[in-house]
């Protein structure tokens, strides 16, 4: 990949794919027990979905993978060590994160959200623009967009960018929070092919949290299906299908009615 | 970069103050007339010495003279007896006063000449029809508007006393700034008015003094205060107060008072021919006073509000961060902003003495609020998404503060600044009143000599100043938001 080829070097010595482990973490906020008890692991290069309903505790899983926020009890582990909160910045460096709507800054230029991290680790201008532009061609975005501020893109064209801030640092891991949930139908199924290919192009550890089951199914090898703060299933499609361990997990596979009967 | 241009931009006066000598007066005609004789005279005899007019009360004065801010005023023995010095005869002679003020490195001339003492007046008619003749004949008159100058109401000798010892309790009056009192009586709005003996009014309103029948007010025989140092440092200047003693009688202070106050005449013409000198060439013409009252407005206005900038951004940026802290900075700088004006420049004195340090200060404190909390405001209201996200790209927090929230805040922050000059802009005309000079002067002035066109000559280049102020923002606000803040979402 050509964009391989402009790994930081520095970058490379400790540079695999992660894996992310959550031990028995408990988060409260206030009386609402947004994650209760729960332990998971994410293989290295692994690419799972986070499905559910709305509350079911999938986001919070990431922001707390990232140190954006910190379990009551338990303990969160990437690359094989506990999470501090001194690391925490280094840590960010080295996944990325795509949130619904993008997050980005619209004081910014498409080229300025995308410089945000290099600008930080002294990049020079020559080397993001170059960067910049082989993730135009990777996530297909018209180049001459770099120059323009958000609120003059698409959606499409947002979330293409918000990629590919995500993607600048070529970082290990990438945690995607409903990445097309503010789309319209045609742009989303698009976009759909596009992640699903780079997926398998960039083989980083991914996690995608997603209310959708087509589209968990559509990325996907490995599903986890949570509900209040707690994981009832985790597994393939088939498992969720033909196996499930109680009724919750039935009526949610039932009531995606467009999935098409032979599935992924 | 531009908000280091701009900073920059708004530091632009460095307020030197002189060293010479300084001769403060009152905010009242005579108070500026004896003020301008001392001047003149100390010149006569060779010393040059700063007439700081017009500065407000009694209050102001006094401690100006005591932190040396001012070497000399003029005062009134019952002044000093009443207000000024604690646990003294009333009735005390000057000499007494000499020897209770030496200990506090103050001296006292001789009596100038005249008395100026409180009195209550009513229009000549008026109390002909009720019958008034004395002061204990109002207490049959309980339905009498009273309107007594804010000094009058608060001080010990003025209307406390009076009230009691006449058993006028029935009677309740209200607060009139003195300066506004005789035109409040010409007109009706009230049937009596404090006065002092020697008001060229008087005369000029047909007005009647009611007779101090039960001898309740003491006498004030008008003097100098100076600073005892100036025996030693400065005894031309001394001389030169002491000259004056006992050559000003009551109806040429009265005359005087008239010919300022009814007139118009200049202070200093006034002064130059009771001395018999040739009165000062007036080079400066309203352009030149125009020049340099806006030169003093804006250097207060704009170096009040800079450095008000520099204190009260970061100071916003800490509250959003912390708290609990940032509570307790909101709640101060608002704290502060309850205070009235007038009070404030006052706190300032002792602080900073008088002229354009205490001004700078009070606008200073003043101008906190609306930055601190438009900071405050501005950075909370960023959208969760936005602050999770610059989080998420593993920046240090005062990197995200610089690249990210502050640009997104700035509208709000450059509002806060904004409406923090306006406000400058209006309240430094207060400033005048502690002698900072500014468009406040020829307000303070005019409402003095009842003299509509000196009030306009403040009045109106201070609010083109305020609308200016306003404009200029909206043009740094266009020119400081970035771009993308500026287009309108695509749907």
């Amino acid at each position: 990949m050509s964009f391989l080829a402009s790994r930081n070097p520095s970058q490379d010595a400790g540079a695999h794919a992660a894996d992310f482990a959550l031990k028995g973490v408990t988060r409260r906020y206030g009386t609402v027990t947004a994650l209760d008890d729960v332990s998971l692991s994410f293989a290295a290069g692994s690419t799972t979905a986070l499905i559910g309903g709305s509350g079911a505790g999938k986001s919070t899983v990431l922001r707390l993978l990232l140190g954006l926020d910190w379990p009551d009890q338990g303990e969160v582990r990437a690359w094989g060590q506990p999470l501090q909160r001194q690391h925490v910045l280094s840590l960010r460096q080295r996944v990325g994160y795509v949130i619904q709507e993008g997050g980005l800054f619209p004081h910014l230029t498409v080229l300025g959200n995308l410089a945000l991290q290099p600008r930080y680790l002294r990049w020079n201008a020559q080397r993001i623009g170059e960067r910049a532009r082989e993730l135009a061609e990777l996530t297909r975005l018209p180049a001459d967009t770099l120059q323009r501020y958000p609120l003059e893109l698409s959606g499409g064209q947002r979330q293409r960018v918000a990629l590919m801030r995500g993607l600048m640092l070529d970082p290990d891991a990438l945690l995607l929070d409903e990445p097309l949930g503010a789309l319209d139908p045609i742009v989303r199924h698009e976009l759909q092919d596009e992640l699903k290919q780079l997926f398998a192009q960039l083989r980083k550890t991914v996690i995608v949290v997603t209310h959708d089951l087509a589209e968990a199914v559509w990325f996907a090898e490995r599903l986890v299906l949570m509900r209040d703060g707690r994981v009832v299933q985790q597994g393939s499609y088939d498992d969720l299908r033909h196996r499930p361990v109680d009724g919750f997990v039935e009526t949610f596979v039932r009531s995606q009615r467009r999935l098409p009967d032979d599935g992924a | 970069m531009k908000h280091v241009l701009l900073a920059v931009f708004f530091l632009l006066p460095a307020l030197a103050g002189a060293t010479s000598l300084r001769i403060g007066s009152k905010q009242f005609t005579e108070s500026v007339v004896l003020g301008e004789l001392a001047r003149r005279e100390a010149l006569q005899a060779g010393v040059t010495v700063e007439h700081k007019r017009e500065l407000g009360g009694t209050a102001i004065l006094w401690s100006a003279l005591q932190h040396g801010d001012i070497d000399a005023y003029p005062e009134y023995t019952g002044t000093l007896t009443q207000e000024l010095l604690k646990g003294i005869d009333p009735q005390a002679d000057i000499a007494t006063l000499r020897l209770r003020l030496a200990p506090m490195g103050i001296g006292i001339t001789d009596s100038l000449g005249f008395d100026d003492n409180y009195a209550i007046g009513m229009r000549a008619q008026r109390a002909g029809e009720l019958g008034i003749r004395r002061i204990s004949d109002l207490s049959a008159h309980p339905q009498l508007r009273l309107g007594f100058s804010n000094e009058f109401m608060d001080r010990g000798d003025g209307w406390p006393g009076l009230r009691q010892r006449y058993g006028l309790a029935a009677l309740q009056p209200r607060g009139l700034d003195h300066t506004l009192s005789y035109r409040a009586l010409a007109s009706g709005a009230v049937d009596a008015i404090d006065l002092y003996s020697t008001d060229a009014e008087i005369a000029y309103y047909h007005l009647s003094v009611l007779e101090d029948d039960r001898r309740y007010f003491p006498r004030y025989q008008a003097v100098f205060l100076y600073r005892l140092a100036l025996e030693r440092d400065a005894p031309g200047f001394v001389g030169a107060l002491k000259q004056l003693a006992g050559r000003i009688d009551e109806p040429a202070m009265r005359r005087m008072n008239a010919e300022a106050k009814l007139e118009g005449q200049r202070e200093s013409d006034i002064a130059a021919r009771f001395l018999g000198l040739s009165p000062e060439s007036h080079d400066d013409g309203f352009w030149t006073r125009l020049w340099h009252r806006t030169r003093e407005h804006v250097g207060l206005a704009a170096a009040s509000l800079a450095l008000a900038v520099l204190v009260a951004v970061p100071l916003g940026i800490v509250a959003a961060r912390w708290r609990r802290l940032g509570q307790l900075v909101v709640g101060l700088t608002g704290v502060l902003q309850t205070v009235p004006s007038l009070a404030m420049f006052v706190f300032m004195i002792p602080l900073f003495g008088i002229g354009a340090w205490p001004a700078l200060a009070a606008l200073f404190l003043y101008s906190l609020l609306p930055i601190v909390r438009n900071t405050h405001a501005g950075l909370l209201g960023i959208p969760l998404e936005w602050r999770e996200s610059a989080a998420a790209l593993g920046l240090p927090w005062l990197t995200r503060l610089r690249w990210i929230e502050l640009p997104l805040a700035t509208r709000s922050i450059l509002a806060g600044i904004k409406t923090a000059s306006v406000i400058n802009v209006g309240t430094a005309t207060l400033a005048a009143l502690i002698g900072a000079g500014g468009y406040g002067q020829p307000i303070l002035t005019g409402i003095r000599l009842n003299d509509i066109g000196l009030i306009l000559e403040g009045a109106v280049p201070a609010a083109l100043l305020a609308i200016m102020v306003q404009l200029l923002f909206e043009g740094i606000e266009r020119w400081l938001t970035p771009r993308g803040l500026r287009i309108v979402a695509r749907e």
